[in-house]
């Protein structure tokens, strides 16, 4: 029997909704405050509507639904999806009013990209766009790599044991430190170190590319914002083919790479624990998959003698796949490139990377090299239970911050999980098919959309079919939120229609 | 007196065609290019064979387009980025009507000649359309097999100008509504968590 949500029910998930509503609000006044500092007046009161609706939604569920009850699991996954629900639709309004977009849904594609750390987007005429609009798709996709939850747990949540409720329902479950508020601020800690670190050697580089010092800084500051999120976000049409400088692609691969690390890797790094990345289970998942993958790729593309040398050859090989792996979706090739000039051998490879994705807890997506490792584990836990005599014990662990023993439940936690998302990219790639593109082409396009990596062969354009603007927006939410929360939140919408 | 007035009159049509003909010639549309960028990137000698390279690589392409962003000067050479999109004689901000994703080519061009560009195309400008003679690299041996043009010539088509985003009245209204509307219920927050709520800032 499916139970009917009570009143209190009603009021909880709603009180911590517009909590989280005023979050994103208030994070808008960063590119309000870059618009007035670059006389942007009309994005500015853009900004102003925008921040206003955001208010009026937060503090209105707030007083509408006042109650003293706590979080529940089931609450928190709710809150978590329904949060980036109303965000993105909220966050959208500045997309909208600029007349750079198509449609509403143009818009909400565009925000849920950027939250989910996607990086595709249909915006048109980027290279005209305000500064101020260009401050909010990177802050987006900044703010959504740490998980927009996490800061409204860091900013606005004074203490409450539902808080950690909602922190996993945004698709994390590390925690760093015994208290999840400590936790979400501690994550903070790390990726603002980052961040002044990242814009500091971005600008200068830029600088020493022939930059001015305000522009030097500002696209430093946002392809790091883009790179850190694992997001992919740049400010121009060109992505980071821009600079056209191998010293500011192997930044941007530092930064991208640290990214995609777990944040409970990054934070045992922090307190001093250096041998954590050589042993970890995800660390070695992801420069296995990654070699194998850029050796797969450079063969091909050597025999089809694409690059004039073995330097250029690796370079763009490289960049391409450790973006694709670190689902980053940063490229130094334009987007139509991966079909003219890599070829399907490219094509799905560089699906492969994409579709197996970056760690657990990090600003990354896709499958995630933690599951990758337990299901290598466990495969070679089964043969070697076969080669063995029928009553040995044979037993597999892996190291993810503590040694764990493999056991059943979690092999099938990961390959549930796997299936789910494999489940994902075939639906997808076979809508796209159904439209008439290329089916690794649509396999290529869905499973970028769907581990929140970014890179495009050039399916998704403004013009596309507004169905498959809708799987691709769907598929960024359900890989972000890694598909519990938006089970949730549809379990949620059925008991409240049909539950007694 | 009559007859003065009609070649007077004509002397003064023609007098102002004169001058309105440079203006109106470079409010002319400028015809699209041949190659545009998206065919220097899609064409193949052979559809779908990869191996057969790209049907412009090492051909001399004479290429317009809007200088975007900035120049950037490496040495005796810069590069530049010269867009051919539908954004090049008139972007968002003037009026213009969505029509895709922008869509350009990177150019290598020695520096000095790029001291002709007066304007480069962002928010608040719309750059100056330039026109470049070069060769398309469609993996650049000099620049780590970048996609490019190496140009030798270049000449400006038409100089950039200044773009003004006016701001719309029924925004500022929508704004000030809203406004007022959110600290209304900030009070009203404020003002029920104190009368029901024993644990503030909960």
């Amino acid at each position: 029997m499916i139970v009917r949500p009570r009143k209190e029910d009603h009021l909880v998930i709603g009180k911590y909704t517009g909590k989280v509503i005023v979050g994103v609000g208030l994070l808008m006044c960063i590119p309000l405050v870059t618009s007035i500092a670059f006389a942007e007046w009309d994005t500015a009161v853009d900004f102003i509507i925008a921040i206003s609706a955001c208010m009026v939604f937060g503090f209105g569920t707030q007083a509408l639904c006042r109650t003293h009850k706590d979080l529940s699991w089931s609450h928190g996954l709710v809150v978590a999806s329904g949060s980036w629900f109303f965000a993105t639709a909220l966050g959208a309004l500045p997309h909208f009013l600029s007349g750079h977009a198509g449609s509403y849904l143009d818009t909400l594609f565009d925000v849920m990209s950027g939250y989910t750390t996607t990086g595709l987007y249909l915006l048109q005429d980027l290279d005209h766009v305000a500064n101020g609009l260009n401050m909010w798709r990177h802050l987006l996709t900044y703010a959504g790599g740490q998980g927009i939850v996490v800061i409204a747990l860091t900013f606005l949540f004074k203490g409450t044991a539902g808080a950690y409720k909602v922190y996993v329902g945004e698709g994390k479950d590390e925690r760093l430190l015994p208290n999840v508020i400590q936790t979400a601020r501690a994550i903070w800690l790390v990726s603002l170190t980052w961040l002044g670190l990242g814009t500091l050697f971005l600008g200068v580089r830029g600088m020493m590319l022939g930059q001015g010092p305000v522009r030097a800084f500002l696209q430093g500051l946002w392809v790091f914002m883009g790179a850190w999120s694992t997001g992919g976000f740049a400010p121009q049409s060109y992505n980071t083919f821009w600079f056209h400088d191998i010293g500011y692609e192997v930044i941007c691969v530092v930064i991208f790479i640290a990214g995609s690390f777990n944040f409970a890797m990054h934070w045992a790094m922090w307190t001093g624990k250096r041998e954590e990345i050589r042993k970890n289970v995800e660390t070695i998942s992801f420069f296995i998959t990654l070699t194998v993958t850029t050796l797969v790729v450079t063969f091909f593309l050597a025999q089809a003698n694409i690059y004039p040398d073995a330097m250029s050859l690796f370079r763009k090989v490289f960049y391409q796949l450790a973006s694709a792996h670190t689902t980053t979706g940063f490229s130094t090739i334009y987007s139509r490139s991966f079909v003219t000039q890599w070829g399907p051998v490219g094509l799905i490879v560089t699906t492969i990377a994409m579709a197996i994705g970056a760690s657990a807890c990090s600003t990354g997506g896709g499958i995630k090299g933690i599951r990758m490792g337990v299901i290598s584990k466990a495969l070679v836990q089964d043969v070697r239970r076969m080669i063995s005599p029928e009553s040995s014990v044979i037993m597999e662990k892996y190291h993810h911050i503590k040694d764990t023993w493999l056991s059943d439940g979690l092999v099938r936690g990961a390959m549930t999980v796997t299936i789910a998302y494999l489940t994902l990219y075939g639906i997808g790639a076979i809508i796209g098919a159904m439209y008439g593109y290329p089916l690794e082409q649509a396999a290529f396009e869905m499973v970028s959309a769907c581990s929140n990596t970014g890179l495009s062969c050039g399916i998704t354009q403004p013009f596309m079919p507004d169905l498959l603007k809708v799987v691709y927006t769907l598929g960024m939410w359900l890989g972000r939120l890694e598909f519990m929360s938006v089970f949730a939140l549809i379990g949620y919408g059925v008991a409240v229609v049909r539950g007694k | 007196m009559r007859n003065r007035l009609v070649p007077g009159m004509l002397l003064v049509t023609m007098l102002f065609a004169l001058a309105a003909a440079p203006a109106m010639a470079a409010d002319a549309p400028i015809p699209p290019n041949n190659p545009t960028s998206t065919q220097l990137v899609n064409t193949q000698n052979v559809p779908g064979d990869i191996t057969k390279g790209l049907f412009w690589n090492g051909k001399t392409v004479t290429f317009h387009g809007e200088a975007i962003g900035e120049v950037m000067v490496r040495g005796d050479y810069a590069w530049i980025h010269l867009n051919d999109d539908a954004y090049m004689e008139k972007n968002v901000e003037e009026g213009a009507t969505l029509a895709g994703y922008n869509s350009g080519m990177a150019i290598w061009v020695p520096a000095e000649l790029t001291k002709q560009i007066d304007t480069y195309g962002d928010y608040k400008h719309e750059g100056t359309i330039v026109e470049i003679t070069g060769v398309f690299n469609a993996a650049c041996k000099e620049h780590g097999g970048d996609m490019d043009i190496h140009a030798t010539s270049l000449r400006i088509i038409r100089p950039g100008h200044l773009v003004v985003d006016p701001i719309a009245p029924w925004k500022v209204w929508l704004a000030l509504a809203l406004i007022a509307l959110a600290f209304g219920l900030w009070r009203l927050d404020r003002m029920t968590r104190n009368r029901i709520s024993p644990h503030r800032g909960v």
